[in-house]
Formats: C-alpha cells, sequence, structure tokens
C-alpha cells in the first residue's frame, strides 16, 4: 500500500475532463491524471481522449463522487461494482473518494455535504470504507471535503476525525489544500495547525484548486484561479511531507490554455516538481 | 427558515411535497408526533442521550435526511445548525445545479439570458434534483406548457423529445420509432436517429 | 382498329429494345462512373491536415461552412458580435494572423450588415474565391471545370430518356405494352438526375485527409461540451469546420441565433443528436453528482 506513495514521484497531474480534453492530451510532461468515476462506463467506449492518454503511459487515477461513503446507509452495490470496473478498467493504481454524504432519506443531495464530527458518523464512514475495501484490489484514498457550516454536536476536530477514520481503515488520505484553506478560512482557524495534525505520510496524492468568496464565505468552487495563499500551504505541506502527485482540479469555466499553463506551472514551482507543460 | 436575497417574499411553493415551513410555524413535523416521552422508574436521564425537542433521538440516517431535505427541498433547517451558513449553501447549490444543467440544455439556458439563475433557482427551489438532463428537462416542459418557453430554447426542447422517450419519473431513453414533435412553435420529425426541423417558430 | 401485333414498334422487337435500352444505360452508368473517378481523384499528396479552418471547413462545408468558420474565429476572439437586430458589429480589435476571409468579414461587420447578408459582400464573396481557388489548385477542392465535365453525361442521359419516350409514345400508339419501358426510363431518369452533380466539393483526397483531420480534432466535437476559451479562436473556427454550424451554437448560442445561423449545414451533426441522452454522459467534475441513475455524476465545487 505505502509502495504507491514512496517509490513512484508523478510531480504535477490535472482533473480531466472532456471540455480540456484537447489541453491535456497536448501536455508533454503529463504523467498522472484524475477522472471522475462516474463519467466513466464500465463496459463500452471509454470517454474520447481518455484511451489516447492511457496508452501514452499516463497514470489515470478514478475519482468517485456519489458512492457517498459517510451515508449512515451502506454504500449501494450497484455503485461498488461500477466503481470497482472502472478502476480495473483504468488498471489505476488506486482509487479516491470523499469522506460525505450525497444522499439520505431516499433524495440526491447534488453535492457532497459534510457529516457530523462524531463517533457515530466515524463509525459509518468506516463500515462504509471498508465495504469498499473488500470490493477493490488496489488501495483507497479518502478526501475531507470543504464546508460551509458544522453539525452542532461536533465532537472531535478535523485532525482527529480524519485521523480516526484514517486509521481504523488503513486508506490512504487524499489531501485537497483548497479545502484545508477553505475550511480554515471560514472557521477562523490555522490551515498550518491541521497540517501538523495529520498523518501526512499517508498522502498519496494532493488536489489544488480555486474559490471565490460571496457574502463572507469562502466557496472552494472549481471554477476560479488558484489563490496564492494556496500556493502557499502548497509549498508548506511540502516542507512537511512532498507528496508524490498534486493535481490541479478545475470544473468549468475554463481559461485560455496559457492561463491553465500557467497555474500547472505555479503549482509545480511550489511544490519543487518540474513542470509538465 | 428566511427568505434567501434571491426571491424576496417567496416562501411557500405549492409544488413542493416536503412542505415549506414559516418560522413560527409550530405544527409537529411528521417524526415529532409522538412527541411525550416517559422515564421509567429507577432509572436517571443520564442512561439516554441528549433528546432533541419533539421527543426522540434521531439515527444519522433520519438527521442526514434532515438536512438534506433543508437543502434541496426548502424543509426547515434542523435544530442547532447555523441557519445562515445552510441557507448559503442552499443557494451555493442551486447555483451549481443551475450551471449543469445549463450544460445540459445550452440553448434553454442563452435563450434565457440573463433570467436563466432566477427562473432556474425559483423552480428548483423545493425539487431536489434528479439529475441535470431530467432537471432540464422538466424544466422545459413546465414552461412549454405555460407557454413561457423561448423559441430556441423549444428547438432543443423538440429535438430530445423526438429523439428520446421521457415519461418524466424515469431516465430516459433513446426513441426507436420515427417521431414527430413540437415545442414553442417549432416541429421536429426523427426519423431512425435523424433530425430534421420541419417548422421554425 | 387494328390487332395488336401487326409488327414491332420501329420493327424492333420489345425485348430486345428493352435489353439495348438498358445496355446502352449500363454503358453511361459505367464509362460516367469512370470519368468520374478520374475527375474527383485529386491531389494524392496534398496534405489536408496542414490546412488553415476555413478551407477545411470549405472542404467539409462550402462557403458557407467556411464563412461560419471565419464568423466562429472571429467571435471567439471578441473581434465582432451580433445585435439584436440581427446584424453584425465589431466589438474588438482585429486579430492578428488573419486570413483575408476573416479581415473581409470584418470589415462587413463594421459596416453593421446583416449576418445573412455577409455572404453577398463583394469583399466576402472576392475571399471565398481565392480560398476556393486554392483548393482547387492544390487538387482538394474539384474545380467547376470538371464538375460541368461531368455533368455532359446529364445530355447522354437526356438522350435516353428521350429515346425511352419516343418509343413509349409509338408503343402507346401501337397498343403495345409499355410496363417496362416506363420502368426503364424512370431508371433512365435516377440515372440523369444522378448524373446532374453539382454540389460535390471536395476530390477523394480531400475526403480521406478530412477524416483523418476530424479523428484527431475530437475534442472539439459538440459532444465534448469543448472549453473554447481554453481552444482559443483557432480552436473554435476549427470546431466549426470540422463539426458544422452546431459547433457555432454550442459556443455561443446567443450570437449564433442572433446571426440567423443555419444550423443543419453539412459536416458533423445537428442540435440535438440525442445531445447527452444517457444520463452518464456530459458532466464530469470533481465532487457532489447530478445524475439519479446508478453509477453517473458528476458536478464541480466541492464545498457546502
Amino acid at each position: 500500500m505505502s509502495e504507491v506513495t514512496t517509490t513512484t514521484s508523478y510531480g504535477v497531474g490535472i482533473g480531466w475532463r472532456p471540455e480540456i480534453a484537447g489541453f491535456v492530451a497536448g501536455l508533454p510532461g503529463l504523467r498522472f491524471a484524475e477522472v471522475v468515476a462516474e463519467s466513466v462506463h464500465a463496459h463500452g467506449d471509454l470517454p474520447p481522449g481518455l484511451p489516447a492518454l492511457l496508452e501514452r503511459g499516463v497514470t489515470v487515477v478514478p475519482h468517485g463522487v456519489r458512492l457517498s461513503l459517510g451515508g449512515a446507509e451502506p454504500v449501494e452495490a450497484a455503485r461498488l461494482e461500477h466503481f470497482a470496473a472502472v478502476a480495473r478498467r483504468l488498471n489505476a493504481p488506486l482509487v479516491s473518494e470523499h469522506i460525505a454524504f450525497v444522499r439520505a432519506g431516499g433524495v440526491e443531495a447534488g453535492h457532497l455535504l459534510p457529516l457530523p464530527r462524531s463517533h457515530e458518523a466515524v463509525d459509518a464512514v468506516v463500515a462504509n470504507v471498508k465495504l469498499v475495501q473488500s470490493a477493490l484490489d488496489v488501495p483507497i484514498a479518502l478526501e475531507p471535503i470543504a464546508a460551509v457550516f458544522d453539525w452542532p454536536d461536533d465532537e472531535l476536530d478535523e485532525a482527529a476525525f480524519l485521523t480516526e477514520i484514517l486509521d481504523r481503515t488503513g486508506a490512504l488520505l487524499l489531501l485537497d489544500v483548497a479545502n484545508v484553506y477553505a475550511n480554515a478560512r471560514n472557521r477562523g482557524t490555522d490551515p498550518l495547525e491541521l497540517l501538523d495534525r495529520l498523518p501526512l505520510d499517508r498522502v498519496a496524492y494532493v488536489h489544488v484548486a480555486g474559490g471565490a468568496e460571496h457574502d463572507g464565505i469562502y466557496h472552494d468552487t472549481h471554477t476560479d484561479a488558484v489563490p496564492q495563499p494556496v500556493l502557499e500551504l502548497i509549498t508548506a505541506l511540502c516542507e512537511r511531507h512532498r507528496p508524490p502527485a498534486l493535481m490541479l482540479e478545475r470544473d468549468g469555466d475554463y481559461p485560455p490554455a496559457a492561463a491553465l499553463r500557467e497555474e500547472l506551472d505555479a503549482i509545480a514551482k511550489a511544490a519543487g516538481y518540474p513542470t509538465v507543460t | 427558515m428566511t427568505a434567501h436575497p434571491e426571491v424576496p417574499g417567496r416562501l411557500g411553493n405549492e409544488a413542493n411535497p416536503a412542505g415549506v415551513r414559516d418560522q413560527n410555524d409550530t405544527t409537529p413535523r411528521p417524526h415529532e408526533r409522538n412527541g411525550q416521552f416517559a422515564l421509567r422508574c429507577g432509572a436517571s436521564s443520564a442512561d439516554w442521550p441528549p433528546i432533541q425537542p419533539g421527543g426522540r433521538v434521531e439515527s444519522l440516517a433520519e438527521r442526514q435526511a434532515g438536512l438534506v431535505a433543508a437543502l434541496t427541498a426548502g424543509a426547515r433547517v434542523p435544530e442547532g445548525f447555523d441557519g445562515r451558513l445552510v441557507e448559503i449553501a442552499r443557494v451555493a447549490l442551486l447555483r451549481k445545479r443551475a450551471g449543469e444543467v445549463a450544460k445540459q440544455w445550452p440553448l434553454l439556458a442563452a435563450s434565457m439570458r440573463t433570467e436563466w439563475m432566477r427562473e432556474f433557482m425559483d423552480w428548483a427551489a423545493a425539487r431536489p434534483t434528479q439529475g441535470s438532463l431530467r432537471d432540464g428537462w422538466d424544466l422545459a416542459r413546465d414552461l412549454a406548457a405555460r407557454g413561457a418557453l423561448p423559441a430556441l430554447a423549444g428547438e432543443e426542447l423538440a429535438t430530445r423529445e423526438a429523439t428520446s422517450h421521457y415519461d418524466g419519473h424515469t431516465a430516459p431513453r433513446a426513441r426507436r420509432a420515427p417521431a414527430v414533435r413540437r415545442a414553442a412553435g417549432t416541429v421536429v420529425v426523427q426519423i431512425a436517429g435523424i433530425v430534421r426541423i420541419l417548422r421554425r417558430a | 382498329m387494328q390487332l395488336a401485333a401487326t409488327g414491332d414498334t420501329w420493327g424492333i422487337p420489345g425485348p430486345t429494345f428493352l435489353l439495348i435500352y438498358f445496355g446502352a444505360a449500363l454503358v453511361i452508368a459505367i464509362a460516367a462512373l469512370v470519368h468520374r473517378r478520374i475527375l474527383f481523384a485529386g491531389d494524392r499528396s496534398a496534405r489536408v491536415d496542414q490546412l488553415g479552418p476555413q478551407q477545411i471547413a470549405f472542404l467539409n462545408g462550402g462557403e458557407q461552412l467556411a464563412l461560419y468558420a471565419a464568423l466562429g474565429g472571429l467571435r471567439a476572439a471578441g473581434a465582432i458580435a451580433s445585435a439584436s437586430d440581427k446584424t453584425l458589429c465589431q466589438s474588438g480589435p482585429m486579430p492578428g494572423g488573419v486570413t483575408p476571409l476573416d479581415t473581409a468579414v470584418y470589415n462587413a461587420a463594421g459596416r453593421r450588415i446583416r449576418a445573412r447578408e455577409v455572404r453577398a459582400d463583394q469583399w466576402v464573396s472576392a475571399a471565398l474565391l481565392q480560398l476556393r481557388d486554392g483548393l482547387e489548385q492544390a487538387g482538394l477542392a474539384i474545380p467547376r471545370a470538371k464538375l460541368r465535365a461531368a455533368r455532359l453525361w446529364v445530355l447522354a442521359g437526356l438522350a435516353l430518356i428521350a429515346l425511352g419516350l419516343a418509343r413509349l409514345i409509338d408503343g402507346v400508339q401501337n397498343e403495345k405494352p409499355v410496363g417496362i419501358l416506363v420502368v426503364a426510363m424512370m431508371a433512365a431518369i435516377v440515372l440523369t438526375l444522378t448524373l446532374n452533380t453539382r454540389t460535390k466539393i471536395r476530390t477523394r483526397a480531400a475526403t480521406k485527409g478530412l477524416s483523418a483531420v476530424r479523428r484527431s480534432h475530437e475534442h472539439l466535437s459538440p459532444r465534448q461540451s469543448p472549453a473554447y476559451a481554453t481552444y482559443g479562436a483557432a480552436g473554435a473556427a476549427m470546431g466549426v469546420a470540422l463539426f458544422g454550424a452546431a459547433s457555432l451554437y454550442t459556443m455561443d448560442p446567443a450570437f449564433a441565433e442572433e446571426a440567423e445561423i443555419q444550423r443543419i449545414s453539412a459536416g458533423g451533426s445537428g442540435i440535438g443528436d440525442g445531445g447527452s441522452s444517457s444520463s452518464c454522459g456530459g458532466s464530469s467534475s470533481s465532487c457532489g453528482g447530478g445524475g439519479g441513475g446508478g453509477g453517473c455524476g458528476g458536478g464541480g465545487g466541492c464545498g457546502g
């Protein structure tokens, strides 16, 4: 399991999206990309552009968004089957999902929602993660999300909550520094404090994304440029423990190619990795 | 739940099954109806976990459901949450949904220009998502039924109606048989997958 | 009233005539086919992948699509815009590295002409002509002279129809059975109509090259919802060139509507060719989902 994190260093990667497939295809130094698991069919054609990337030898990691690991109900069997099938199809060395829930009471939230940081919630997440692990041949990395609000009865703080989940499941950590920044900014806490309390040696890879502030709240939108404080957080993270891979996560409102290249280069520079553009 | 700034004065929506509640509404919600509890003789209150007002401990599943209902169906914000922040999250969710539906229905969104966001958010405020394709479809059908669908969006809807079968409740399926469909003045014919616009509005 | 079979029409028995007739039709068809193959072959060494978007658009959909590619490129560069009175206007400076067609369209926009009348503008038509001449010389577009030469076979077809008609009239006057002759004449009419090619634009060499270019630019297909800002003006123009006017509607629906872009105009798909018909298609982003079915989803912006 830790072989993935220590021996292979992938450098800077990007979230593959069909909207920018041509741009991703044109990145000469790219060795790592991530794709939304639910946008890949288990059988039939892969999204156009993805096969060429795989043929090139780029490692593609499926990132689940709708398994709802944090839900009180067990992960749906059909979704889990699809997730595992996609992982095999892409020949991925690992998969990732979120510590969050996306549906409850038969209603889709359409978004990743935060969990109460309670022991009951930890139990629910751990149970689901173990279920998923039993269906996979590769390790899973868990991503904590950015939350605009907290639950009223939080028992643990974020670091303790995450660490307990990771310890009990043995899963890896997908550290989203934009989420760390957003949460710290909105709660008025110190992001470095959180970093110091997380098991950084368990970081499989890192997400980097942009956001914007509205009504005094910073939203991790993935449709804005990566702010300077997030880049600084990357440097701080790498000073403590450099992750094997970092990737730019952009979901919409794509800027001109030159701007995207600049962002990728900025991430590389902040992390001390070679540029891929 | 306070009226949010995007839609002044609108708290209720007659199409909302979950029931939008005014802050001062005290009629019991379904899980609160068996309200009275009783301590057994010889036991102390420390034997039980803290009880929500209304008299029963909610499981994680129920509490998650309550939060989702508040965010997507206009239900009341559960006890203890910061109402302002949940409202901000609710609006952010709607905006994100509007963007996703616009991707699936570009002509619908573009034909409404600056009104798109408001129109979608009004319509979707108490309707949890069924996926952006179905959301846009339902909205376009509603607008067409009211005669409020712009012509450009009508072409998009008519084309989709002609190429896929959608009953409003399950996922759309590709239509195999030929079909003629009309929406907002545009008539579209589909034969063996080839689409031709017969009449433009 | 004479009885039937007092003598074959023209002295040729019916079956024999039909044999000759079908034979002649076959000969004309084959000869025309061979002639056309030679005429329309084009230059096999000509490279399509080195052409600009407007030239590719021309090969894909003629002058109309070449014009649309220019409009798409200029629009994506922010140089032109549409006004509500369906005219074009200039909205920014002329971008660099443009073709004569771009310049002509930009200048026409400066004169606030209606989008659908741009093609009639004299400088625009001159630029389109120049574009076409270049492609004809390269052996990628069929020269008009060769198209006219191919249409000469229509005369042979017409002669055949006339012959059949004459036989038909005489045969009816002689009360001969003419059923099969009518069928033969209908075949001759179909043949003649087929030979009357007016709209063949590209040579065979160009067709092959075009398919290859389209495959290598799959990311620009409207089905992928390409990020036009990322791909730039050249990408936008190429998208229109390879995938048709539908690309303009994907890129900027308001502009496409005001400029009265005709959607079903050659090359690529119409607006809703099923669209993203399965709920798995289309949206993909890193967190939160919008889809309802098992294993489909996508949504952006993680965070509360």
